[in-house]
């Protein structure tokens, strides 16, 4: 070849290797960085005041007193959103008026039995009572101002009726007063579908500021908090103040999303300066604040992870992966040891390596279904433990499953050892036993080690097998190896096909993964320290 | 290494003899999951000392691991079939059904999409692939593109029993995993069809009325709409009265169990 061919062909090849160690580069940081960057965000984010009373009440963290002031001063300036509406909703929610207006009249009944008036008298009382209580049902439920008027203005007309000074019945006459007043200024047509849009505002604060004051406290720790994060608040107040449309173009074609301020579908009601008044004063109601949560790492959390951390996960997948390399370790070095050390090259060897390298090609879900078949139902009773999924058998599932690689690295390393090490020992008068725990065995390790790492990432990282033998989505923190865990992999399952709360709390579902990458490096760390070290001390350093 | 080895075996074999708390495990369906999530909260809050573990990989594995006595409570979007009904009785196991909510499956399009009520035959053709756009029913002129949750799911078997009547689906229809994935799919395509449970239906996605019927939580629970199912927790004979496990399964009759169910997006049975 010419040498001007030899040296294009070295440059094209250089410039080939290096393109491709970028776009390597690239798809890493691809795929990486958003993730990370997702991720961290479940740690480092803003936090709103309603994350430091969560924080309180879950694990009690924080300063109590501080919180406490916090809270007040927060509650002071929601305090006009909670009377605006109420007041708002005086005047629509025609449902509760007229079970109001039915309640006094039900009450005015039962007064009237305990006094002593004649059956005359209370007969004519009752009538006309039930007269007013209708006129007023009629006005709450009509959208016609000058109906309503009249009805209120025939109710109004007893005011000053002795019969009814100082019973229960004067409750309608105020009911009455109130609803005239607040009326005053809505648009009676309207009423319905402002009573529908004003429950959807209030959906959204619920969402935001958590559960209205004077409401009972929500079962689920997931509905007694509002925004914890200040993303999560800025996305609802965009719901908040846009209504969303969908708009009708024109035949066989498809609609399109309009946007309206929502302040202009309750134009010239009180409402309407509402939604100016949270936009300026958010801050104000949630007090953002910086806020590093480390403690993601060793929290528990509330079912479906909308609360807390993924402290019981991390363990759970440690304890598993660590005890899954104690199986793996043993029985993959001495069946390498056999394979190089002792076994002649027969047809039963040839087919056990075969057996093994198809092993390693067998997909994952068949480990879980064989560990659930042999290690769930048949090992674990055989010792009368209880034929239930546990950190056990999950483990020993694992160990199966990547006794392969184990077993293949082990021997490539054993086989490396130079045969003058070996010899050199059997000179000396040492048993083929003693020659391989004491020379080749320590030559091999590092070696070993690289199995290590490769079996740590895949037991760490799987799913399919301990989704039948010993992982749950919701459960304690495991007292012993006999407990299921939760792990990080089923984990991330869990929260991907499982519930809506997931879509609610991506940081959440981001975060979980990127803890599982982060924990699989640092193990692959240790052990690559492990392995240097022991390199070093092999070279007699 | 080997101090750390023989510590850790120490520690494992150390809380291994410990007292042992009350435990109910759970498993079974992924849609029945979050509301057994949800009562085990609100449970191990009100009862310290009592552990739930939830499981959640499909109704077909609560079933199984009832049969084996794997689990106390299982969690099932479907009822259970004939056969595992057989084999429970053949293994000396009883299941009694707890109906504890009702779930709609709702058929959903993309927000854009003027149609907005379909009969059953209507769905039925387009699942079958016999319409294969939407101006065919008065929409607009844009191809089906049809989701349909994988055949092993309760709410695939649904689906199949109340609307298909017998008939295939049609050979480019999507699969999905799951509720949410299907709910992803449509918000993101402006000509896709697909159906999830009522928890998932949001202002990204738009609800069909089928038969001139809307899914809400009414039409649901009093079975008018035509695509409702109960969900169900099954256990091994009926629950010793007073039990931990008769609390739980009988938890949906009280307010707060009902206020969960709600808050989680299905129908209280007692709704009527």
């Amino acid at each position: 070849m010419r040498p001007g061919i030899r040296i294009a062909i070295d440059k094209i090849f250089t410039v080939v290797a290096g393109a491709s160690v970028v776009c390597l580069c690239l798809v890493l940081a691809g795929v990486l960085g958003p993730m990370l960057w997702r991720g961290g965000s479940a740690v480092a984010f803003k936090g709103t005041v309603e994350f430091r009373k969560m924080q309180l009440v879950l694990f009690g963290r924080g300063d109590e007193d501080k919180i406490a002031a916090e809270s007040r001063q927060a509650e002071i300036a929601r305090a006009k959103i909670y009377s605006t509406i109420e007041k708002f909703k005086g005047g629509i929610d025609s449902e509760a008026l007229i079970d109001k207006a039915k309640q006094i009249y039900r009450q005015f009944g039962n007064d009237l039995r305990q006094t002593d008036r004649t059956a005359e008298e209370v007969a004519e009382l009752r009538s006309v009572t039930r007269q007013i209580r209708d006129r007023l049902e009629s006005a709450f439920a009509s959208s016609n101002a000058a109906e309503v008027n009249e009805s209120l203005a025939y109710v109004l007309n007893f005011k000053d009726d002795p019969r009814f000074k100082n019973t229960s019945a004067a409750g309608l006459i105020g009911l009455a007063e109130q609803y005239s007043k607040d009326i005053h200024g809505i648009n009676l047509a309207e009423r319905q579908r402002y009573y529908q849009e004003i429950r959807q505002v209030e959906d959204i604060l619920t969402e935001l500021l958590g559960p209205a004051p004077g409401t009972a406290t929500p079962a689920l720790m997931m509905n007694r908090f509002g925004a914890t994060r200040w993303d999560l608040a800025q996305k609802l107040l965009g719901q908040l103040c846009w209504y969303e449309e969908w708009i009708k173009q024109g035949p066989g074609q498809p609609m399109v999303k309009r946007l309206t301020p929502r302040s202009q579908r309750f134009a010239g009601t009180e409402i309407e300066g509402l939604f100016i008044y949270i936009q300026k004063n958010l801050p104000e109601m949630l007090k953002p604040k910086p806020t590093f949560y480390w403690q993601y790492f060793i929290d528990d959390s509330t079912p479906g992870h909308y609360f807390g951390g993924v402290g019981p996960e991390i363990l759970g997948t440690l304890l598993l992966t660590i005890l899954a390399m104690l199986f793996v370790v043993p029985f993959g070095v001495i069946s390498a040891a056999y394979l190089v050390e002792c076994a002649s090259d027969n047809l039963v060897i040839r087919i056990i390596r075969m057996s093994i390298n198809t092993l390693a090609g067998v997909p994952s879900i068949v480990f879980g279904l064989f560990g659930l078949a042999f290690f769930v139902l048949f090992f674990l009773p055989l010792f009368g433990a209880p034929s239930k999924g546990c950190i056990l058998a999950a483990s020993m599932t694992l160990a199966v499953l990547t006794l392969p690689v184990m077993i293949r690295a082990s021997e490539e390393a054993i086989r490396a050892v130079p045969q003058t090490y070996k010899e050199a020992s059997l000179a000396l008068g040492a048993s083929r036993f003693r020659t391989f725990v004491k020379v080749t065995l320590p030559a091999a390790l590092p070696g070993i080690l690289t199995g290590v790492i490769l079996s740590l990432s895949r037991v760490a990282g799987e799913t399919a097998p301990v989704l039948f033998t010993g992982a749950v989505a919701l459960g304690p923190v495991p007292k012993s190896i006999f407990d299921p865990t939760r792990t990080l992999s089923y984990g991330s399952y869990d929260m991907a096909v499982g519930d809506k709360l997931a879509a609610m709390v991506p940081h959440n579902q981001f975060g979980m993964v990127v803890t599982l990458v982060l924990l699989i490096l640092c193990l692959n760390t240790v052990a690559i320290i492990l392995r240097s070290r022991m390199f070093k001390k092999l070279a007699g350093h | 290494m080997k101090r750390l080895v023989c510590s850790l075996v120490l520690l494992a074999l150390a809380v291994t003899g410990q007292v042992r708390a009350e435990t109910l495990q759970i498993e079974g369906s992924t849609t029945v999951g979050p509301i057994a999530d949800a009562f085990a909260e609100y449970f191990m809050r009100t009862n310290p000392g009592l552990e739930i573990t939830v499981k959640k990989t499909g109704s077909g594995d609560g079933a199984a691991a009832l049969l084996d006595s794997r689990c106390d409570i299982a969690t099932m979007s479907r009822f259970m079939k004939d056969k595992e009904f057989q084999s429970a009785v053949a293994k000396n196991v009883f299941p009694v059904a707890h109906a504890i909510a009702m779930d709609g499956v709702c058929i959903i399009v993309h927000p854009s999409n003027t149609v907005s009520a379909l009969t059953t035959a209507q769905v039925r053709d387009i699942y079958a692939g016999k319409i294969k756009n939407w101006k065919e029913i008065g929409g607009p002129d844009a191809e089906i593109v049809i989701v349909s949750r994988d055949t092993s799911s309760g709410t695939y078997e649904t689906f199949n029993d109340k609307i298909m009547n017998e008939e295939k689906l049609a050979s480019n229809v999507e699969y999905v995993n799951s509720n949410p994935q299907a709910q992803a799919r449509v918000k993101t395509t402006t000509g896709a069809i697909g159906y999830v449970g009522l928890g998932f239906v949001d202002a990204d996605v738009k609800a069909l009325k089928i038969d001139g019927i809307a899914p809400t939580k009414q039409t649901i629970s009093n079975g008018t709409y035509p695509v409702s199912r109960p969900l169900f927790m099954f256990t091994n004979g009926y629950p010793k009265l007073g039990s931990t496990v008769f609390k739980f399964c009988t938890f949906y009759l009280t307010e707060k169990g009902q206020e969960i169910i709600l808050a989680k997006g299905f129908v209280p049975v007692t709704n009527y």
